[in-house]
Formats: structure tokens, C-alpha cells, sequence
């Protein structure tokens, strides 16, 4: 359910075991004159930083951006937010890894979340997760990850793709939606929270 | 349930753009307020006897005249970090009606002397983000945010900071730390933002309803709002109803509403021929109630003194089919995920629970383990840096207690089970 | 800025009246009251508690929620339970939580015997735990770096590592990934954490998960001793503790001086113990014979030695430098005056600085404290890199950035550390003096225009920083570097002048001189011109350390005797001093290591006591007098330095009446007008600031005819394609660092630091190795180093390292060409190959 395996008994978490590479230099603030960094990518970064007082803020947007031009969290992605922004490589680690949004490992380019926190999971929520997992299985372009609270336990259980919810799925959604994906067209389109309307019958001046 | 506040046409058509927006009316109370002085909106707001709408429930006009006045930069932080299981009303109306949002917040900010304003939206609310990020841009276009707002002395940027996915972050100290580029993690109080905040200025903190609820206080007085609801719990709250319910959503009731009324006058009650076994009044960090709990008022005092809390306002509801070590399962995995790790024993007591609840899983734990668990609950409460600790160990130590028998026999059952 | 000066408060803790400091934090406070309350997380040294681990939860009346002592500030009438049953509970609660998952492998940890957690888990943990779990288990230990090893099982989250790499070395390598009780200390794709200052982390973890390499397994508590003492590999002069273990120094740790080191050491200070012990020492005399050192008995060595000087008399020159000791420098002055009737020594690299120049940059109304640059309006750090030349005052000036937001100011002409922190001003490589003296004008009138091109610098940026130091305050430090004094003493005397820094307390100068007692052997009396208390010298017509050198070549000067000093490595002009060692008939070294100098010329070696080993004193660029110990027995047939001149003397027939360390330190203060009185007693352990002495008023003032400064050098002739070219001496330069197995690792290789700009119109590429050559035709291969801040037109040398020094060149300009491809061995041209091979170097 997390990007990280809960551990057990002789489990691992990832990184623990891991020692330093004494081969490697240590990594300060990148040089500029080192490191290459799409103009794109740059010239979005250092619009994010001019949003703020402190440009250290503009560590979140800076990595999101990043990610969406190298696919994932990678070293190099990292190095070049360092580089523009002036901080370390570590420093930005350090807040990549705090998030669960961000991916730090190589990943497909169509994220599913599927909220499995408890009201999603009173409604059938795991068994979701279960059918998208067998159907996008061996996807390598599908990104399927268990989800904290997503908000919106109103159309549980539910997904968000690419960042756009959908719910409730219900039997045969999970099958359509990865059969919808992978054939390039908008998922399960009906079931988007967009075109849902208030439950609440005085809403809308009942 | 009388009155619809927040709600109130949340889906006419354009009611997201400016032109529908005003067309409304909306924007006239962000004339008002900045005609009047920041402490005259300071007093309606006090007047109007409004409660943070996060989870906490602080008076909100209270907590607007903490902060030092003076020249100094100050800051105003909309909290749209909705993270609490079971509660997805700041997403409706940001959604829907994001200009209310924004205008609240130039209201807020106005009373509190504040020339920067963030909203800090959670990163799975992709899509109203973008919803927002078109609302500023019209805002900005029609002199409602940014320099010299309507021509006025006043000015107030307005940044839409994305999170990235972490719970902690809907804290507000671990929302500035995150705001200022960092880990998520909570800071020590005091200093309390309103003196040291974001990039240690003063700083008011707000979640999204309570923002947008002050367009329409300003408009008729706090006077008349407090008139809504109960006392020390005035005005109307968009509850989240989710789970075992028959049609989950979002309902705007005035506080002291029957909670019976919600769960099953709005709501439609749990599933025919199923019955509710426990609720969460606010969200999955406050202690469960039970199916005679059911009429208890809808408001903080009363929800208090059943030793629970308002919270966010999100009633989950669990209805008989649903044995409550899964509940409690989730819930402690949940919080052990989100727990940021800073202080020892929020990281260490909920990873020891999640692992005792999953020895109780699997028949591998005895009625002294649940003595060992609730002492651990005990250990949590009270001795951690912010609230998550808390928010894991009260509902946990609440199921505990009240469904001790149910957590027995289902060791007991698990070790025949085994044993055969 | 003022300090603060805090009021006293009564509170009440388990029962005691205590007085304290209002604004405390209760976990200080409780001190004083004899009550230990047990922590983890904090550390006041590491700026504002966090309150992580939560051990020092403790009940305060009226407070219904329980505290964090180490958070809470004490308020008058506060009282205070440590040990009511609620503070038990929750203490023994956090110990069984912190134990959840730490391994209880104490029998086989090194911390075990001098652990926090373990004496915390005793003394306020249950003594059981209901945690019936698997334990998590993972690899370990594992390098962090090759000085550090991490055991993550151990580690209890207590973040004082990473809030060090963030809060006070601002290195920001070491980080904290993942989350919740996934979250481990680590560092970027696994590069490893070398920083200046890693070793820090070592000392502050409160349990075995930081452990160091070195150390590890070396020796159990309770086997080993502490011995207070100094580091004197730089002018920092850290206060340590050495670890000592039959006779054998194992560890070094911080030995917290405020006014010193702020409880902080650099990784050279913590390491390069190491070479203390290792075979490449030299712990025996030696004289060449038949062209070879060979070690021989004392007698033979002081017979040689005597001899030598004798031969030589008032033709002996004498240098100092590295880390000799006070007393050393006094008994040289000694010899070379009394005994030899010769006026040349120096302590200097450079040019002579005159005497009232010395006088008024030593006055103590210019004097700053190295806790001044915590609590200054301004500091401005002038021709120097803190990290560098005295590493542990750049935390100190880190500190009061980020603390105390001092206004930082650099000049430099290298890019420097500090930068990030500061504002910045360029000059061209070496135009320090000019760069001054343009402050200076910019104050208080003058052609600031000529005197900024002379500096390379814009007119308008350093009337800007001018401004900035005008405006900042009334308390202003110039941290200044010894090679600004090539020429520019009078430029800094007329800035601090300018900025009316004399007299005012908080404010002042304080010089990092090049050697590490550079300030206390030129107080002795190590200078041509000064004796001991800059008084007049005995003797007139002393040559200054680049005189020397010309004298020793031209024949002038037929001997030299070098304390602590290889002028190969450590001087500028290489060449030069190649030839005046080759024309000196006798070279006196007092060396710890086989250094180019000591190995090609030296005709009698006299083994160097180690820091560890040595008795005296030396003194801080801020005055302070500091006291070395001996923590250990002088290794092999080492003696003391002191006694070795002072033998030297008595064979010339100068009996300088010293026959302890003891009797030599009393010589020195009765020398030395304002050091009289003092005692090693009253330095003990902490030193006495000088300046700050009635006696103080002995020091010579300098004449009232003030120097002007010297006119501006004309900006140096471009060459087609050539870069103006200045030199720093790494922080790791320095034969202990090579010597220590630890630390060789860092020792550098040359590079040349140029712009990114250059580097693209010269088609140089990073790491490539090439040959760099001044317009006088010296040449040294060095490695392509690309940087951004570096400003185009200059590059950037390393000197003081064995191989390739920067000090080989001597002109001021440089050109960077490809190495010519090996000569095919010329065995027709050549028979014997060995002056090809020469040629080559």
C-alpha cells in the first residue's frame, strides 16, 4: 500500500542497508558550470522561486516539476533542481522522500491512485485495488499505488488518474478503466468527479 | 439544516468563474471589509462567534487578533490541505466555488494586516488546483488580489502553493515547514504561528470552510450569524458523510443538528438490514461512538462532553458487517504511514500498535496485549510533538474500550481456530 | 550588537529554590539545581531545541499537559517536578519507546561505557519492556564516509547530525530520508558525507549509530583517559580532549571554549592525530651523511648541529613557523641573537611588515574576540577563507549570520565558502592591499577609482560595501588574512581607522595569521625587526624571510635553522628557496615528517614533538594565551623542542638558564612586557586574552607618523590568453593530513580553479590534467576545474601540498597548455636519464 514495503519479520526498508559509495565525490550545491539543465525545466523552476520570499519554498513545485519532465525523482532530476535553486542535492532528497507524490524510482507515465484509507476500504476499496492490479498487470506504462485519503470518500471506492478522480467504480470499472488507459482514451469518463453534483438536497435551493 | 451557507447553489452552472461569481453578489463583502478597519472586521468576526472549521475549532476571530500589530510582514496561510480520512468538504468548495474562498481570504487578511497570502492545497487536488489557479488569475485581473486591492491602501498577493502528499502537512506548523520548502515536519509550540510562522512572520492560519463562511458573515454582521447554530458552536458546518451510508456527501447542517438526522435523515443510514456499530463524529482521529450515541447534537460541546470531537466535521459511519479490528487495522496503518517520524512516541507507538493489532490478526496475541495496546494509547496521548500521536490513540484506545468483548473473542476465535 | 544580558528568575525544581538565568531553558536550569533531566534531541549548541525525542517531559504547576525541559524557557516562581509519578510514567515510557527499535547490542558497540541511552535506559527507564516484536535488523555498520561508520539499527531519530550538517555546518549533505519510522540518516545516491566538519556528528550522537572509523574498537571507556590540551594545526587552535590509551592518543574530541572553538573541531583537528603514530615519523635525530639522512644519537646530532652554527655564526638565518610553541620562539630569538649575535629570523611567509605597523595592528583597542564575530553588527572577511585558514571561525561567523543576523561582508578574491551568507566583493588574484586601501577611501575620502582598478574591483561595489559596513553598525570585525599584510597593512589600518573601530568593545580585527602561533612567535620575538613584545630588537639589520632566502643563495648567509618550517612547501618562490637550501652549508629542521626541504637539504633533523606531546604555550590571533599539555610520552627519541635550542645555546656558550618547560614559560612572560605575571596556572585550562590585561598597556605604541599606504601596484599586464592567477592553501594542505591513514584520502591533488567562461574559450574540460605556466616559464600540472564563481579572467592554484604547490610559480600570470607527450625514454641523448627526469618537474 506504500511506495515503501512495510517491513516484518527479516523485511528491509529500502536505504537502510545502504552504505555510502566511497568512490563518489561528496555532493555540495551543484556548480552551474557542471550541470546541464533543460531551459524549460529552468526557466519554470526559477518562476517558482520568484513566487515566494525565500525561494527555498519553491522546493515542492521545483521537484514536481522536475518529475514531470524526467518521469520520476531521478538523481539527475534532483541535481538539476539543486543546481537552479542553489541548494543541495541531499537537501532536496531529503524532501522528495518526505512525500508520498514523489517517485523515486522509475515509473509508468499514467499514475493510478486508489484510495484504500477507511472509508474507500468500507466500500470495497482493497477489492478494487485487487482488479486494477490484475488488470494493468505487466502494464509497465500504468503506475498502480494504494493511496492514503484521497477526499473523496463521497464517490468511494474510487481512483484518480493522472490526477483526475473518478468514483465510485463498481463491478467491471477496474477492467474498463485500465482496458480505457492503455487504449489512449479518457477513463471510465462518467464516473469523473467533476460531473457529480451535491448530495446534500438543500444545495441547490431545494 | 435550515439555513444553506456554503452550499447554497454550489452547483449553478459557471458558479467557479468571476462573472457568475459576482453576478451572485460575490466580492461585495470584500468591499465591505476593506472599507472598515481590520479591527471592525476583527470584531464581526469575533461577534459572529465562528469556529475553526479545520478540526481544532478555535474561535476564529480570536485567533485573527493574535497577531501582533504593526509593520512587520505578516502572512495569511488558507489551510486546503484536507487530509483527514472522511472529510472532502474543502475540496466541494474549492471546486465549485472557489471565489468565496478567495474573497474570504482577502477579508481574512485585510483583519489581520497580512500583505501575502498562500493556500496551501494538497497535490492529489490536481484538478482544483487548476480550478483555483484560473479563479486567482481572474481575481488578480479584476483587482481583487495583488497591488492596491480596488484601488485601495490594501494590497495582498495570493501564491497556490501544491503539497506533495503527506498527511502531517494538513497540521499547521508542518504546513509552514513544508510551505517554506521543507520536510512536512511540526514545529515545536510556542512560538504559535500567529507570533512565529511562516518564515518566522506572524501568521494566520485557515482552513478553507472557515475562509469562506466570512463573505457571508460580513455581509450580515456576526451579530446574525451567531444567531445560527448553538452556543460556543454558532453557524452552519458542511459535514462529510462517508462509509456505510446510503448516500455519502457532503450535507451543510447548522451545529447542534441531531447527529441521527445526518447519518440518516441526510445520509440515508447504513445499507438495508444493516445497523451502525460505531462512528467517527470528525473525521478518523476522533474516539468512535456507538449506535447509542446516534442522537447526540451535531456541535463541539456536545460531541465533547461524549468524550469525542467535531474535528473536521466528517462522520464515518461502520455499520455491522465490518469487524472493528479491520477499522482499527486501518486506521493505526494509516497513522503510522503518515506519522513524520520528528518525535518517538507518535514513530515508535504506532508502528508497536499497527504490530500488535496484527499479532491480534492473526490470533497470535492474548487479552493482556490488549492491556499492553491500550497502556500504549495511554503513552501517546498527550506526551507527543503535535497531534497525530493523539489522533491514532484516541479513536484506538476509544475502540479498546468499547469493543474490548469483540477484540477477545476474536483472539479467542483465531486461536481455536488455529489450535483446530 | 549588544549581548544579552540576562536577569536572574527563582524557580523551584523537586523542591530546591534555584536562581537562573531568566529565558533559560528549564533542561539548563535544572543544572543548577543538581537535577539531571535526560535528553536526547537537544543540544543548545545546535541552535533551538526541537523537542524530538521528548525525554525531558517533566510536570510544571499549573501547565496541565506535561513539558519538554529542554523547551521550556524558566520563569520566576515556575515550579517544577521531575520525579512526580506523571513525569516517571512518560519518562519510562519514551526509554521503552526509544528501545522499540534499538537493538540492545551494547556488549558489542563501541559507545557502550560512554552512551546516553544507556545511562538514560538505567537511570529513568522501567528496566523492562512489554515490546515482544521482532526487532528490525539491517546491515551494519556501514560507511557514511571513510571516517565515519552509521549503524541505522541504533539510531534513535534524534536528528543532532542533520541539524549539524544544517544548522551549524550548513553543508547540508547529511539529511534525514523517508518518513515516520522509516526515516534514516543518509546522504544524496549514497555520496559519501565529507564535509570540513563531519566529524562533529560523531561527538554529538547520543547512542552508536555514528561511530568513527578510526576509532572504533580502539579502546572501551573505561580503558582509556582524557588529557586536555590544544590542537596547533591551524591558528584556530581548538581546545581538545585527546583519548589517550598507554601512551597512544586514539581519538580527539572537542574540548568546548566559547571564546575558542564553540564546542567544534574540524575534521584535520579530529583525524590528523593519527599521525602521531605512524611509521613515516620522525622520532629519532638524523644528520646527512654521505648525502643520505641517517638517524644517529642526540649527541651526534647537537655535535653536527653546533658545529654548523658555529661555523656560520651571525651568518645563521632562522625561521618559525607551524606549530612552535611561544617558548620555542623565544629560546630561537635567543640563540640566534645572543648566541649567534644574528639578526635574521622571521616567522612571516611574506615581506617584512614594519614594527609600528605589528604595534598598531596588535594594539588591544583593534583587538576582537572570536566570540565578537557571533555577536557584531558586521564582519567582514577580508583576504582570508575562514574554512581554510582557521576552519572553526567559519561556524562561528555561520552562527551569527544565522542566529544573530550579523551582516556579512566578503572580500576575496577567490570564491569563498562564505558567499551564500554574504555579500560579496571581488578583486583580482593577490590585490588585497588595494582592495583595503579602496575601503578605506570609499570612508573616508580618497581616489577610490584608481584604487579599485588597481584592485580589480568596481568602484561603485565597494563604495556599496563601504556603505554597508558604515551603516551596520558601530561593532564591525575585520576577519583578515596574514597575506593582506603583503603591503597591506597600512590599507587596513586606515579601514579600521575609517570605520572608528579602535577603542569600541565588540568591534576590532582579528588576523589569521599563516602559521599555526604565528601570532605567539611574533610576540616571542620571531620577527627581524621586533623583539620579544614587539619591542625594539636587540639587534638592527634582521632580513626578512624572503631576504633570507636571498642570502642563503647569494652566500651572504651560509646557514639556516627552520622551526617548524619547510620553505619548499610552505613559502612562496619555490625555486628560490631550492637554491638558497642548496647554497646553505648547514640546515637546522625541527621536523615531524620527510618533507621535500627536510629530505633533500636538511643536514641535521631534530624530530618534532607533536601537539600531544609538547609543553608551552601559544597564542590565539585573538591574544589569547593558551596552555599546551602533554597527553602522552614523546614518542621514540623525541625531546622536548625547547630543550633542544636551548642545549644549541649552551654548546655556543649562551647558557639560556632554562631547564624545564616550567622555567621557559616563566622566561617568556618575563620576556614578553605583556605577558609578565602571568602563570600556567592561570591559563589552565582555558588561557588568558592578553589584550585584555592591565598589562597590555606595556605594548610599544606604534610612532604617530602613520604609514600611508603603499601606492597601489599598477594592474598587471595582460598577457594574450593568459589568466591572472592567485593561490589558497587547502584546509587539507599539510603533511599531518597526508600522514594520517584516515584523512590521506583528502589530501589534495593541484587543480586550477577557472571560470566555466574560460574554461568553454580555452577548451579546457573538467578533470583533465595540464600544464599551467606563469610568464616566467615555471610550470606544474594541474587539473581542470571549472567553477562558476570564479570571476573569468582569473584561476585559482592550490599551494602548501607536496606535489605541484602553486609556489613553483612566481610570476602573476598564467597559461594553461597541453602536457607535451612523454619524451621517448633519450637514451642516446642522455645516458644516465636523470636530469631528463629533473627537467621534466
Amino acid at each position: 500500500m506504500n511506495r515503501v514495503a512495510r517491513f516484518a519479520h527479516g523485511s528491509r526498508v529500502p536505504g537502510w542497508d545502504q552504505a555510502a559509495d566511497l568512490d563518489k565525490d561528496p555532493s555540495g550545491v551543484p556548480d552551474p558550470a557542471l550541470v546541464e539543465v533543460p531551459p524549460q525545466l529552468r526557466a519554470e523552476i526559477e518562476a517558482a522561486m520568484a513566487r515566494y520570499p525565500e525561494r527555498r519554498s519553491a522546493a515542492l513545485p521545483a521537484l514536481a516539476a522536475a518529475q514531470r519532465v524526467h518521469g520520476w525523482c531521478s538523481p539527475e532530476a534532483i541535481e538539476q533542481v539543486a543546481c537552479v535553486m542553489r541548494l543541495t542535492p541531499a537537501y532536496l532528497s531529503s524532501v522528495a522522500t518526505f512525500y508520498d507524490m514523489f517517485e523515486l524510482e522509475p515509473v509508468g507515465r499514467h499514475s493510478v491512485y486508489v484510495c484504500t484509507n477507511i472509508s474507500c476500504s468500507l466500500r470495497g476499496a482493497d477489492g478494487l485495488y485487487a482488479q486494477i492490479a490484475e488488470a494493468a498487470a505487466g502494464d509497465p506504462e500504468i503506475n498502480l499505488r494504494s493511496f492514503e485519503c484521497l477526499g473523496a470518500c463521497d464517490i468511494a471506492p474510487m481512483v484518480s488518474v493522472d490526477h483526475v478522480y473518478y468514483g465510485p467504480l463498481g463491478p467491471g470499472d477496474a477492467q474498463r478503466l485500465v482496458e480505457d488507459l492503455q487504449a489512449g482514451r479518457d477513463p471510465i469518463p462518467e464516473l469523473a468527479l467533476a460531473l457529480r453534483r451535491s448530495a446534500d438536497p438543500n444545495a441547490n435551493g431545494a | 439544516m435550515s439555513q444553506t451557507i456554503l452550499l447554497a447553489d454550489i452547483d449553478e452552472p459557471g458558479l467557479a468563474t468571476l462573472e457568475v461569481y459576482e453576478r451572485r453578489g460575490g466580492y461585495q463583502s470584500m468591499r465591505k471589509a476593506l472599507a472598515m478597519e481590520p479591527a471592525a472586521v476583527i470584531a464581526e468576526l469575533d461577534a459572529s462567534g465562528l469556529r475553526g472549521r479545520g478540526g481544532a475549532g478555535f474561535p476564529a476571530g480570536r485567533k485573527a487578533a493574535f497577531l501582533p500589530k504593526g509593520d512587520l510582514d505578516k502572512y495569511l496561510v488558507c489551510n486546503a490541505d484536507e487530509s483527514e480520512p472522511g472529510t472532502f468538504k474543502d475540496r466541494e468548495l474549492m471546486q465549485k466555488n472557489p471565489h468565496m474562498l478567495i474573497e474570504g481570504i482577502v477579508i481574512a487578511a485585510h483583519a489581520a494586516g497580512a500583505s501575502r497570502a498562500f493556500i496551501y492545497v494538497r497535490g492529489e487536488y490536481e484538478a482544483q488546483a487548476r480550478i483555483l489557479d484560473s479563479a486567482l488569475a481572474e481575481a488578480l485581473d479584476a483587482g481583487y488580489i495583488g497591488e492596491r486591492i480596488l484601488g485601495g491602501e490594501f494590497s495582498c498577493s495570493v501564491v497556490l502553493h501544491r503539497g506533495a502528499g503527506a498527511y502531517i502537512c494538513g497540521e499547521e506548523t508542518g504546513l509552514l515547514d513544508s510551505l517554506e520548502g521543507k520536510r512536512g515536519n511540526p514545529r515545536l509550540k510556542p512560538p504559535f504561528p500567529a507570533v512565529q510562522g511562516l518564515y518566522q512572520g506572524p501568521t494566520l492560519i485557515n482552513n478553507v470552510e472557515t475562509l469562506s463562511t466570512m463573505p457571508y458573515i460580513i455581509r450580515i454582521g456576526g451579530a446574525e450569524y451567531a444567531k445560527l447554530g448553538v452556543a460556543n458552536g454558532a453557524g452552519t458546518k458542511v459535514v462529510s458523510v462517508s462509509g456505510h451510508v446510503q448516500r455519502p456527501g457532503n450535507y451543510e447542517v447548522e451545529l447542534g443538528t441531531p447527529s441521527r438526522e445526518i447519518i440518516f435523515g441526510l445520509a440515508g443510514g447504513p445499507p438495508e438490514g444493516r445497523r451502525v456499530k460505531l462512528w467517527f463524529p470528525g473525521g478518523s482521529s476522533s474516539p468512535v461512538l456507538t449506535e447509542a450515541d446516534l442522537d447526540i447534537p451535531y456541535d463541539f460541546d456536545s460531541l465533547a462532553k461524549a468524550g469525542t470531537m467535531l474535528g473536521s466535521g466528517a462522520i464515518i459511519v461502520v455499520d455491522d458487517s465490518t469487524p472493528v479490528l479491520d477499522v482499527a487495522l486501518k486506521l493505526a496503518k494509516f497513522y503510522r504511514h503518515e506519522s513524520c517520524g520528528k518525535c518517538t512516541p507518535c514513530r515508535e507507538g504506532t508502528s508497536w500498535t499497527v504490530r500488535m493489532l496484527e499479532r491480534i490478526a492473526s490470533g497470535e496475541a492474548t487479552p493482556m496485549d490488549l492491556d499492553i495496546m491500550a497502556s500504549v494509547q495511554e503513552h501517546i496521548i498527550g506526551n507527543c510533538l503535535c497531534v497525530l500521536g493523539d489522533a491514532m490513540a484516541m479513536p484506538i484506545g476509544s475502540m479498546i474500550v468499547k469493543f474490548r468483548e469483540e477484540l477477545e473473542s476474536h483472539m479467542e476465535y483465531q486461536q481455536l481456530a488455529g489450535a483446530a | 550588537m549588544p549581548r544579552p544580558t540576562p536577569t536572574t528568575i527563582t524557580l523551584s525544581i523537586d523542591g530546591r529554590e534555584i536562581q537562573a538565568p531568566e529565558n533559560a531553558m528549564l533542561a539548563d536550569a535544572a543544572k543548577l539545581a543538581d537535577v539531571e533531566i535526560p535528553v536526547f534531541c537537544y543540544e543548545p549548541k545546535l541552535g533551538q531545541p526541537v523537542g524530538a525525542c521528548r525525554m525531558c517531559l517533566v510536570e510544571i504547576e499549573g501547565i496541565p499537559k506535561l513539558q519538554t525541559a529542554c523547551s521550556t524557557a524558566v520563569k520566576d516562581g515556575m515550579i517544577v517536578h521531575t520525579q512526580s509519578e506523571r513525569a516517571r510514567v512518560a519518562q519510562r515510557a519514551i526509554v521503552e519507546f526509544l528501545l522499540i527499535n534499538h537493538p540492545l547490542d551494547c556488549p558489542v558497540c563501541d559507545k557502550g561505557g560512554e552512551c546516553p541511552l544507556q545511562d538514560i535506559t538505567f537511570g529513568w527507564g522501567a528496566g523492562d519492556s512489554r515490546f515482544i516484536e521482532p526487532k528490525r535488523h539491517f546491515r551494519k555498520p556501514l560507511e557514511l564516509s571513510p571516517l565515519i561508520a552509521i549503524d541505522r539499527e541504533r539510531c534513535i531519530l534524534c536528528y543532532r547530525c542533520v541539524r549539524f550538517a544544517q544548522e551549524i555546518s550548513e553543508d547540508y549533505q547529511l539529511i534525514l530520508l523517508e518518513r515516520g519510522e522509516h526515516s534514516f540518516v543518509g546522504t544524496f545516491d549514497g555520496h559519501p558525507y565529507v564535509a570540513p566538519f563531519s566529524g562533529n556528528i560523531i561527538e554529538l550522537c547520543p547512542v552508536g549509530a555514528l561511530t568513527s572509523r578510526p576509532y572504533r574498537f580502539r579502546a572501551r571507556p573505561w580503558e582509556i583517559e582524557g588529557a586536555g590540551t590544544l590542537c596547533t594545526l591551524c591558528p584556530a587552535q581548538c581546545n581538545v580532549t585527546l583519548t589517550v590509551r598507554d601512551e597512544r592518543v586514539l581519538r580527539v574530541l572537542a574540548r568546548q571554549h566559547d571564546e575558542v572553538d564553540d564546542g567544534w573541531l574540524c575534521d584535520k583537528g579530529r583525524f590528523a592525530y593519527q599521525a602521531v603514530h605512524v611509521d613515516e615519523r620522525i622520532t629519532a635525530p638524523m644528520i646527512r651523511d654521505g648525502g643520505e639522512l641517517r638517524e644517529v644519537g642526540w649527541e651526534r646530532a647537537l655535535a653536527e648541529a653546533s658545529a654548523g652554527l658555529r661555523r656560520a655564526g651571525a651568518r645563521t638565518a632562522a625561521l618559525a613557523g607551524g606549530g612552535a610553541s611561544n617558548e620555542e620562539g623565544l629560546l630561537l630569538g635567543r640563540l640566534l641573537r645572543e648566541g649567534l649575535g644574528s639578526p635574521h629570523l622571521d616567522s612571516r611567509p611574506g615581506g617584512a611588515v614594519s614594527l609600528d605597523e605589528w604595534r598598531a595592528l596588535s594594539a588591544p583597542a583593534l583587538a576582537a574576540t572570536v566570540s565578537d564575530l557571533e555577536f557584531a553588527h558586521a564582519v567582514l572577511v577580508l583576504d582570508c577563507e575562514p574554512v581554510d585558514d582557521a576552519p572553526i571561525l567559519e561556524l562561528r561567523i555561520r552562527k551569527g549570520v544565522r542566529r544573530r543576523h550579523v551582516q556579512l561582508a566578503v572580500a576575496t578574491d577567490r570564491p569563498s565558502a562564505l558567499d551564500p551568507s554574504a555579500r560579496t566583493l571581488r578583486f583580482a588574484p593577490g590585490r588585497g592591499a588595494e582592495l583595503a586601501a579602496a575601503l578605506a577611501a570609499a570612508l573616508r575620502g580618497g581616489d577610490v577609482d584608481a584604487l579599485a582598478a588597481a584592485a580589480g574591483s568596481g568602484a561603485d561595489a565597494v563604495r556599496a560595501l563601504a556603505g554597508v559596513l558604515r551603516e551596520a553598525g558601530d561593532e564591525v570585525v575585520i576577519l583578515y588574512g596574514e597575506r593582506l599584510l603583503d603591503g597591506g597593512a597600512a590599507g587596513l589600518l586606515a579601514l579600521a581607522d575609517a570605520l572608528g573601530l579602535a577603542g569600541h568593545p565588540g568591534a576590532g580585527l582579528i588576523g589569521i595569521p599563516d602559521a599555526a602561533n604565528g601570532r605567539g612567535l611574533r610576540e616571542s620575538g620571531v620577527l627581524p625587526n621586533a623583539g620579544p613584545g614587539l619591542g625594539d630588537p636587540a639587534l638592527d639589520g634582521g632580513r626578512d624571510t624572503t631576504a633570507i632566502a636571498a642570502g642563503l643563495g647569494s652566500g651572504e648567509l651560509t646557514a639556516v635553522y627552520l622551526l617548524g618550517v619547510d620553505p619548499l612547501r610552505d613559502l612562496p618562490d619555490r625555486a628560490a628557496w631550492a637554491e638558497a637550501l642548496e647554497h646553505a652549508s648547514t640546515v637546522i629542521v625541527h621536523a615531524g615528517f620527510l618533507t621535500d626541504a627536510v629530505r633533500e637539504h636538511a643536514t641535521v633533523v631534530f624530530p618534532a614533538e607533536a601537539a600531544a606531546e609538547k609543553e608551552g604555550t601559544v597564542t590565539h590571533p585573538d591574544g589569547r594565551v593558551q596552555r599546551l599539555r602533554p597527553a602522552i610520552a614523546r614518542q621514540g627519541a623525541v625531546r622536548a623542542e625547547w630543550s633542544i635550542l636551548a642545549e644549541l645555546a649552551a654548546r655556543l656558550g649562551t647558557d639560556l638558564g632554562v631547564r624545564s618547560g616550567a622555567m621557559v614559560s616563566a622566561a617568556l612572560f618575563d620576556a614578553v612586557p605583556f605577558y609578565a605575571g602571568l602563570t600556567l596556572e592561570e591559563l589552565g585550562g582555558h588561557g588568558v586574552r592578553w589584550p585584555t590585561r592591565e598589562q597590555a598597556a606595556t605594548l610599544p605604541s606604534p610612532s604617530d607618523a602613520a604609514a600611508a599606504p603603499r601606492a597601489p601596484r599598477p594592474a598587471p599586464a595582460a598577457r594574450g590568453g593568459a589568466l591572472a592567477f592567485g593561490s589558497y592553501r587547502s584546509i587539507w594542505a599539510g603533511p599531518e593530513v597526508a600522514a594520517s591513514p584516515a584523512l590521506a584520502f583528502l589530501h589534495p591533488e593541484q587543480r586550477v580553479e577557472l571560470s566555466a567562461l574560460d574554461a568553454r574559450r580555452l577548451g579546457l574540460e573538467d578533470g583533465v590534467e595540464m600544464l599551467v605556466s606563469d610568464e616566467t616559464g615555471a610550470q606544474i600540472h594541474a587539473r581542470i576545474a571549472p567553477r562558476d564563481a570564479v570571476p573569468p579572467g582569473s584561476a585559482f592554484l592550490q599551494r602548501g601540498i607536496a606535489a605541484d604547490s602553486a609556489n613553483v610559480l612566481i610570476g602573476s600570470t598564467i597559461e594553461i597548455l597541453p602536457i607535451p607527450e612523454p619524451v621517448e625514454p633519450a637514451a642516446e641523448a642522455d645516458p644516465d636519464g636523470g636530469p631528463v627526469e629533473e627537467a621534466l618537474v
